[in-house]
């Protein structure tokens, strides 16, 4: 973990000499605030991940709830309406997810890719390449507004972390989802009921995907289909550069929170410096190489000094 | 090899065999059905099927791509032709078109209007169009190889140019601005790109800050913006290739109480109800609507032995806040315009 | 080899959908229209197998959809430039290969887990095939490659005879030779090749070398296709690929592995994908029904309670 700050701490030290534009209060809140969709997005995934599962819907699933939410909100006219029906899209597709791989044994990659074309499938029908649009002033500010000068966004990340460490750290229920992520063999033996926690992980991982897709909606103050398919590989990314092991038991959502901060950094510094876009996916491939890198340096010292 | 005990092993080998029996049974019964359905549209003589037109447009999420396809289908019910839709599952996926072109062929539609996902990597397709004896309209994205009937589409270096010119005349023709341009490989974002930097030309006073990409996503299209205000305190004017990342560069500016001129392109129905709303200050555009009309009546036209001219470019309207009015009507309600009114020998 | 037993839910779902579609889809049927399957199949073929192999050894390659990218922008470009086709592909191979090796040299050497290295090196080589060509198409490739891609062999369509003779390569490796038994050994049992003295490791690499090999081949195969080489037209191929291998049997714990399923699986999504056009469904139904077969051809499984 250590390492990983001091990577965070190099990258923002090397901007902040490139560009004099970076080092300013306003754009690192402006930072802050962009890494923390990712954030939102990866939350429940890094769960999954720890509990040595896969979530590839999550991108699919968060663009169909904010689709949802946002016909919610302009039925309606309250906001409430939308967080429930973007929530519930959410945990209704996460809890179809954790059934599959585990009363029905698909294995979770076909189960959630398959899960991904589906929800696809039904954002496009829906949606009918059509957008909705134009929210109300306290609706988007949950995306883009500033409550004290933070943005939102970051509150809600602080808070999702917090309550993130708090689940993994302080309850049974958290301890459990490392023991199965860890042997899963052996958390059954010793009492678990890995079923039904796995369900909930899924479940969860759904949720925070539909949550995000709602402060999603929210920061563009539009809808359509589709607009959750960029954000899988970046919560991937974002999860996988923060050390989380996709073997499962270890990691956790503050790693999350570097990577997702990491990703940012590399995109909010290209605008910065004027470089092409074209070079972005080339600077993160390294990054993530670099992440894995270093862990697996450091897991070897450790073996060899243990 | 099977992990399991005798008994069931033995239990595999009952059921394998009463799955090959099935099987057999499926495989004759597969054999009757497809000799009576192929010997069934074998009967059918083209001349009592409808003329079908093959529509092919590059994804589902884009607003503008479904305004043609309405359009298209107005035009095909009012023309009485059946028309079928090719829309690849991935967007924007140029195996998948290709794909979608050769299981289009396979139905043999009397005639093709064709919007490629990229302008030289569906030159193959087009050309099996030919070779199929298939007429194709190139609509809206010009292709760089192929025989066509007619390329029927806006000319998006000028319409970029035009809708520029219009912003630095708002800007008093002075001040920063910075463009967000769409994706790399696509030949409409270079020409609209161009057209704004021709634009720049002609006011020397406006100062081009920044060029960055946005991939025609409003959601990127946000986040570069929200960074270039980082970068550059005093930003004027905004030039967007596209409608999507125009409302995106807007929703950057109002999270940063920051102000500027936005500008883009398409003229969707969002990007007219933020002219109307006063955040957008106008959009360029040849009229969705209009073009996924033609661009069926050409079909038609061409398949009826009528005259269908080689290239038809639309003219351009920059839609501001005093004359949006006539692009301000969902497009259920719009009609087909009459050829001759667009098309004048 | 292969009892009824073990073929996978997803056989009887191509049978299914080959009725259904030889029924109702007019022109499904026809000999042109299953030779387009073949051609529309052969790329993704080509991938799936050498993902094979590695899924049997308990990895993932994700790069190999933006490695094809980077090597048919290299073929397209060495072509431009006026070269022979052989000099095209053979760098177009040499790329695929590096690729290849690097993944093995950081999973097997550097003990990096496959998902996570194989994401870093598709942004690599993702964002090279971008700066190298802008994100444009490189076209203008000369008569050679086109005219290759449409030749016909006894009536055999260029892109299918490729696809069958890789799989008879791959058939071969893995049921008939040492490198075959290893592979199967790196995924159930990897102590006991090392303890029995053999170069695990080596083997180990190659089988992530093949597959950058392999994407380099599918180069030929896509740019052929298109006449023109694209950075990003064969993004997210692996993630089918990977789709295609499971569903066809192989199983990512126990090093097992059924070639023919790959097959299967390849040929189950192109006929889905190719009976919907030519139904001429609405587009969104054809994006849930890929999920929905894939999801399907497991649940059949999980019913029959196949568990080799």
């Amino acid at each position: 973990m250590k390492y990983r700050l001091i990577g965070v701490a190099l990258i923002v030290l090397a901007l902040g000499l490139s560009s004099h534009a970076f080092a300013t209060p306003s754009n690192l809140l402006n930072v802050l605030r962009q890494a923390s969709l990712i954030f939102l997005s990866a939350s429940g995934l890094t769960l999954v991940i720890v509990g040595a599962g896969l979530d590839l819907s999550v991108g699919a699933n968060l663009g169909l709830s904010a689709c949802f939410a946002a016909a919610a909100i302009k039925a309606t006219g309250t906001l409430s309406s939308g967080f429930a029906a973007g929530v519930a899209c959410g945990i209704a597709v996460g809890l179809l997810n954790g059934l599959m791989v585990t009363k029905l044994r698909v294995p979770p990659f076909i189960a959630t890719y398959g899960m991904l074309w589906m929800l696809y499938g039904v954002n496009y029908w829906y949606m009918k390449g059509d957008t909705i649009y134009g929210f109300p002033p306290d609706f988007r500010a949950l995306g883009s507004g500033d409550l004290l000068g933070v943005p939102i966004p970051v509150y809600l990340m602080t808070i999702g972390l917090l309550a993130g460490g708090i689940f993994t750290r302080y309850t049974t229920y958290g301890h459990e989802v490392y023991a199965i992520g860890a042997n899963a063999e052996a958390a059954r033996l010793s009492g678990i009921p890995v079923g039904s926690r796995l369900i909930l992980l899924y479940t969860l991982s759904g949720a925070m995907a539909g949550l995000a897709g709602v402060i999603y909606l929210a920061r563009l103050n539009s809808a359509e289909a589709g607009i959750g398919s960029p954000l899988l590989l970046p919560a991937i990314a974002a999860v996988l550069i923060g050390g989380t092991s996709l073997f499962g038991g270890s990691g956790g959502l503050a790693g999350t929170l570097i990577g997702a901060i990491i990703l940012t950094l590399v995109l909010n510094g290209m605008n910065l410096l004027g470089i092409n876009s074209n070079w972005q996916p080339l600077v993160t491939g390294v990054i993530i190489l670099i992440a894995a890198l270093i862990d697996s340096v450091t897991r070897r010292h450790a073996e060899l000094h243990a | 090899m099977l992990n399991c005990m005798p008994d069931e092993r033995a239990l595999y080998m009952t059921s394998a065999g009463s799955l090959k029996f099935a099987f057999n049974g499926l495989v004759l019964l597969i054999a009757a059905l497809v000799l009576a359905a192929c010997g069934e549209s074998g009967n059918k003589s083209p001349e009592t099927t409808r003329e079908s037109v093959a529509l092919f447009t590059k994804n589902q999420t884009n607003p503008y791509f479904q305004t043609i396809r309405v359009a298209a289908q107005a035009a095909a019910t009012e023309l009485n032709v059946d028309l079928v839709n090719y829309i690849p599952t991935s967007n924007d996926s140029i195996p998948e078109q290709m794909s979608q072109i050769e299981d289009a062929i396979t139905k043999h539609p009397s005639a093709v209007v064709f919007v490629p996902v990229d302008s030289k990597a569906m030159i193959p397709g087009v050309e099996k169009f030919n070779a199929a004896g298939i007429p194709v309209i190139n609509l809206i994205d010009r292709s760089d190889g192929g025989e066509f009937v007619s390329f029927m589409g806006c000319d998006d270096y000028a319409v970029a140019l035009n809708t520029a010119r219009y912003l630095f005349e708002k800007m008093n023709g002075k001040g920063n601005v910075i463009i967000i341009e769409g994706q790399g490989g696509s030949s409409n974002n270079q020409k609209r790109v161009s057209g704004f930097k021709k634009a720049l030309e002609d006011f020397p006073s406006v100062k081009l800050l920044a060029s960055q990409t946005g991939n025609f996503q409003r959601a990127m299209a946000l986040q570069v913006t929200e960074n270039l205000l980082q970068a550059h305190p005093q930003i004027d004017g905004i030039l967007a290739a596209n409608d999507a990342m125009a409302l995106g560069a807007i929703e950057a500016l109002d999270a940063a109480n920051r102000k500027a001129l936005v500008i883009g392109v398409n003229g969707t129905k969002e990007a007219i109800d933020a002219v109307k709303a006063g955040k957008l200050l106008a959009t360029g555009d040849c009229d969705g609507f209009v073009q996924g009309c033609m661009g069926t009546m050409a079909a038609v036209r061409h398949l009826k032995n009528l005259p269908v001219p080689k290239e038809v470019i639309f003219p351009i309207t920059v839609f501001n806040s005093t004359n949006y009015q006539g692009a301000d009507v969902p497009y259920e309600q719009r009609m087909c315009p009459k050829w001759e009114s667009i098309v004048k020998n | 080899m292969a009892s009824l037993a073990r073929v996978p839910g997803v056989a009887f779902l191509l049978v299914a959908l080959g009725i259904v579609f030889s029924i109702f889809a007019h022109g499904f049927a026809t000999l042109s229209n299953l030779l387009n399957i073949g051609i529309q199949s052969s790329t993704l073929l080509l991938l799936a197998l050498p993902m094979t192999f590695i899924i049997m050894t308990e990895g993932l390659d994700l790069s190999m959809g933006a490695v094809l990218g980077l090597t048919g922008v290299i073929l397209a470009s060495v072509l431009v430039a006026g070269n022979s086709l052989i000099a095209a592909f053979g760098a177009a191979l040499g790329v695929g290969l590096a690729f290849g090796i690097a993944n093995g040299l950081f999973v097997v050497k550097l003990g990096l887990p496959p998902f996570v290295t194989t994401l870093g090196t598709l942004g690599i080589a993702q964002g090279m095939a971008l700066v190298l060509t802008g994100g444009e198409s490189v076209a203008g490739i000369g008569p050679a490659l086109p005219k290759l891609y449409a030749s016909k062999w006894a009536g055999i369509p260029f892109s299918i005879l490729v696809a069958l003779s890789m799989y008879a390569v791959f058939h071969f490796l893995l049921y008939y030779t040492r490198f075959g038994n290893y592979v199967f050994a790196i995924g159930g049992n990897r102590e006991a090749l090392v303890l029995a003295g053999v170069p695990a490791g080596v083997f180990h690499v190659s089988v992530y070398a093949l597959a950058g090999l392999m994407a380099g081949f599918a180069a030929l195969l896509l740019t052929g296709r298109m006449n023109s080489g694209h950075p990003t037209a064969a993004m997210g191929m692996e993630f089918d690929a990977i789709a295609a291998v499971i569903v066809g049997g192989t199983e990512r714990q126990r090093g097992n592995g059924w070639l023919p399923g790959t097959v299967l699986g390849v040929l189950a999504v192109g006929v889905l994908r190719n009976g919907l056009n030519v139904m001429a469904l609405p587009s969104s139904l054809q994006v849930a029904s890929i999920g929905l077969l894939l999801i399907a051809a497991l649940l059949i499984d999980s019913i029959r309670r196949i568990k080799p």
